[in-house]
């Protein structure tokens, strides 16, 4: 691969290469730059050149950056392959480093242009372009005999195994692989660690140690998720909860717990009153982030089984969650409020609770400026909460029900559709005479006639004529259909 | 002509310098007085003003001590003594409820032999029930306190301590009577917890000013705390103190479901704590003011649930037991703190919705728990301050 020319040249080779298997940078920066000007005088040395090829495969990563690669010991300083990993040398199988270490930005210059996924058995044509060697035979197989990259005609069919390269892809992955192991072990030990500290301290030392906990897990693969859970670590941590834990404490320890997998005992422990009220008292009260990790976390508690999700619903949950829905700045608020709030509702108890506190009205002011997916949501807890004679009542009485309603028939989703159906269904059965005219005006019948047409089940189809025939009693055909503002084909 | 006007004006100058002399000083003594009156109306904006509200013996006093012992200096030897004739003459009244107790049951109850003494004992009975008719307590000696706890050990009068919630059976009974020796020294020097147990009606309003270190050790907030009296006639005096609230402890003790009113026996307890309750919720003054709702004597509570049943309360009337021992204790707490829950929600006002309110489960006479409650109040309110200010 280079050539010794002239003796300075041998002896400033020899001395990049004794610098770096002592790994002493400046000195091999130094002569590495040194043999480069040498180089650039006389003919391009192909290390150079791989620098000037700048993103030809147009893939994502870096170019091999030359000082890291010296540093990180990539270029040289392995004996053959073998990687030392805790005393022990594994020949590591380079699938499934690649494999593992899929996230990670791997050069652009180990990538084959054919495939875009990192070559196992780089090899390289007559035009100087490295493929892969499968995916070459495979594109030879299909009958053509050019360059992917270049276009241009194969003047030779030969195909060399590119051994530097071959080595250079393993030694790199082997790099990051170990290094991965190493980080995922430091941060499991830290995990462990941390767990211990939590045992012992109280105050701020505690918040502290909190932090940093939820820091790793939130950040770390998950071998730190793994390491607190493994380690009865949801146990202590929900050992801190309690009635009179401080909201620093509270707030960390929630937004731990809320990333991790929680067992059946695990959710029976923590669906404990205390412990919810202290949930239910950081929604009312905490950060944004407090706010909705809290909810997630409730919502994970109570999806699993049916039980103690009565228990859960206090009035101030309630409250608390109404809250949350009324922050217009933040919409993963609103989306994550709504979730909990749909799991809850199936209670009867919840739904007059919900009615009480107003949450029809609120809930229907919000629907113009929801996301399709809330608005699913929404819609889901009014129709459920329109099954109780305490809702329906408070439907009619809201002004806007009627309005919002209407405009939300056929806008979104067939399952929106059919909600909204059922609550003006509730509505209008309750009282005929006053919101039937309402919900003309709106432009109901319109809508509904739409609805029939459509490709919607057949189910909804037969709603929407009864209700249409419900809403049309108190006017004649002619008055009916002008109000329907229907265009003349369709007359 | 000019001469005339300048001497004449040289007179003037010096006349109004002579008033000028005497009106600094003025000036001065009244710039000081307004700047110290500006300074104090600063100061006194800084002050939470808190307010210890609810009815008879629910425990307000008990935590106005408790405040007092945590961020105070405590109470000193004199003021430990002043309290001697309070645990005496509560003494005194324990035992001639007791006895006259055990006379009105013997009278109508159709089981009255458990309730009827035996002679010697009757005699010290009426003797110690003519002291207790008195105005003022002799001092408790060795040998009355001998005569009491004699009494005290009549199986009739236990019968009818345990019947103790159809008479006006102060909470600090048994504490006192078990505790008879100790109290009839000579020497006797009553110790914290007896201070906490005496029971003396609170008449007016009595404050104290504390600001309570927290783990940061800064200069905390300044806190004012008031406790008033809770029977009918000292509400009247409440609504002076109403303005410019930052907090309400509302205290309701939850163990006094079976109980009646002092001041008018066919009222149960908890209704009237429930109607007190909704009448503090809806006052106009209160709008943003902060409540904080302390469902107190949870030691009672604990002892009392597991053998009278909550229904016995026409406010609990639809409570199910659904299990026993520590869990039915649990799941009957839970079930009040709910009832209060919802009478709080339903006695709000939409736009009072963002008020705070926040139920806590305290024990008064523990100093601990009053301790870490009131940690947790002072973290709350600090929130509600800091998001007040647009802080957070």
């Amino acid at each position: 691969m280079l050539s010794f020319s002239t003796l300075v040249d041998v002896l400033f080779f020899g001395l990049l290469f004794k610098s770096i298997i002592n790994k002493s940078l400046v000195t091999c920066i130094l002569s590495l730059s040194w043999s480069i000007e040498c180089g650039k005088k006389r003919k391009k040395m192909p290390m150079f050149q791989m620098q000037t090829k700048l993103d030809v495969n147009g893939g994502g990563g870096q170019v091999l950056d030359l000082e890291t690669a010296v540093k990180d010991g990539v270029l040289g300083g392995d004996v053959g392959g073998l990687v030392v990993y805790n005393g022990v040398a594994e020949k590591l199988d380079l699938k499934k480093m690649i494999e593992e270490l899929e996230t990670m930005e791997v050069p652009s210059v180990f990538i084959c242009p054919i495939s875009l996924d990192p070559m196992q058995e780089p090899v390289t044509l007559c035009t100087g372009q490295t493929y892969e060697r499968s995916n070459i035979l495979k594109w030879f197989s299909l009958g053509h005999f050019t360059c992917p990259t270049t276009m241009q005609e194969l003047w030779d069919d030969s195909i060399t195994p590119n051994k530097t390269l071959e080595q250079l892809i393993y030694s790199w992955f082997s790099h990051k692989y170990f290094a991965m192991k190493k980080k995922s072990e430091d941060v499991h030990g830290r995990a462990l660690d941390i767990l211990e500290t939590l045992k012992k301290v109280k105050g701020q030392a505690r918040v502290q140690a909190l932090k940093e906990l939820r820091q790793l897990v939130t950040t770390a693969h998950s071998t730190a998720k793994k390491a607190v859970v493994g380690n009865n670590g949801v146990g202590l941590i929900s050992s801190l909860l309690g009635p009179f834990t401080s909201h620093a404490v509270g707030s960390e320890a929630i937004g731990i717990l809320v990333n991790l997998d929680l067992d059946l005992e695990s959710k029976r422990n923590l669906l404990q009153p205390s412990k919810i009220s202290l949930m239910v008292d950081m929604i009312n009260e905490g950060t944004i982030e407090t706010k909705v990790n809290c909810t997630r976390l409730i919502e994970k508690l109570t999806n699993a089984n049916d039980f103690g999700s009565e228990n859960v619903s206090s009035l101030s949950l309630l409250v608390g969650l109404l809250r949350l829905l009324k922050d217009k700045r933040h919409q993963n608020c609103v989306l994550v409020g709504l979730c909990l709030l749909k799991t809850i509702c199936s209670h009867e108890s919840v739904r007059k609770s919900l009615v009480s506190i107003r949450a029809v009205p609120q809930l229907v002011e919000l629907l113009p400026i929801l996301s399709n997916e809330c608005l699913e949501l929404a819609l889901y807890v009014l129709e459920v909460l329109s099954a109780v004679p305490e809702g329906r009542l408070a439907l009619k009485d809201c002004p806007h029900t009627i309005p919002n309603v209407v405009k939300l028939l056929m806008r979104v989703s067939e399952s929106c559709t059919q909600f909204a159906l059922s609550i003006l269904w509730a509505v209008c059965k309750l009282a005929p005479d006053e919101c039937a005219s309402l919900a003309v005006d709106a432009g109901l019948a319109a809508k509904l006639l739409l609805v029939i047409q459509s490709g919607c089940s057949p189910v909804l189809k037969q709603q929407s004529a009864e209700l249409l025939k419900l809403c049309s009693l108190n006017y004649s055909v002619t008055t009916f259909i002008s109000k329907c503002k229907l265009t003349r084909t369709i007359q | 002509m000019l001469s005339v006007l300048v001497e004449n004006m040289g007179l003037l100058c010096s006349r109004n310098r002579r008033y000028t002399a005497a009106d600094a000083e003025e000036n001065a003594q009244t710039e000081e007085i307004e700047r110290r009156i500006e300074q104090e109306t600063k100061a006194e904006k800084h002050i939470q003003k808190l307010l210890l509200l609810g009815a008879g013996e629910s425990g307000k006093s008990t935590i106005f001590k408790q405040i007092k012992l945590l961020f105070q200096t405590g109470f000193d030897e004199a003021e430990l003594r002043s309290y001697i004739p309070v645990i005496h003459a509560n003494v005194y009244q324990t035992i001639k409820i007791l006895y006259d107790g055990s006379k009105e049951l013997a009278q109508n109850e159709a089981d009255s032999t458990s309730f009827v003494l035996s002679n010697e004992h009757k005699d010290i009975g009426e003797k110690l029930s003519e002291i207790g008719g008195r105005l003022d307590y002799p001092r408790l000696t060795k040998e009355l306190a001998q005569e009491i706890e004699t009494l005290w050990k009549d199986p009739a009068i236990q019968e009818t301590c345990n019947r103790g919630n159809e008479l006006q059976l102060p909470d600090c009974a048994h504490y006192f009577m078990e505790n008879l020796h100790r109290l009839s020294d000579t020497n006797y020097i009553p110790t914290k917890e007896d201070v906490l147990y005496a029971r003396v009606r609170t008449t007016g309003v009595v404050e104290i000013q504390f600001s309570p270190v927290g783990e940061h050790k800064k200069s905390g907030e300044v806190y004012r705390l008031f406790d008033v009296g809770g029977q009918r006639n000292e509400r009247r005096k409440w609504i002076h103190l109403f303005e410019g609230v930052t907090a309400v402890i509302f205290c309701a003790a939850i163990s006094e479901y079976d109980q009646t009113l002092f001041e008018d026996e066919q009222k149960n307890r908890m209704m009237e704590t429930k109607e007190l309750f909704d009448w503090v919720l809806k006052q106009p003054c209160f709008e943003k003011t902060s409540f904080m709702l302390f469902l107190n004597k949870f030691d009672i509570f604990e002892k009392k649930v597991l053998k009278v049943p909550l229904n016995v309360c026409e406010w609990f009337k639809d409570y199910q037991p659904v299990s026993t021992g520590k869990q039915e204790i649990e799941h009957g707490y839970e079930f009040v703190k709910k009832k209060f829950e919802e009478l709080y929600f339903q006695s709000t006002a939409p736009d009072r919705v963002d008020r705070v309110f926040k139920i806590y489960r305290t024990t008064a006479l523990d100093q601990k728990l009053v301790k870490k409650t009131f940690k947790l109040v002072d973290e709350t309110l600090r929130r509600r301050n800091l998001f007040e200010a647009g802080l957070l």
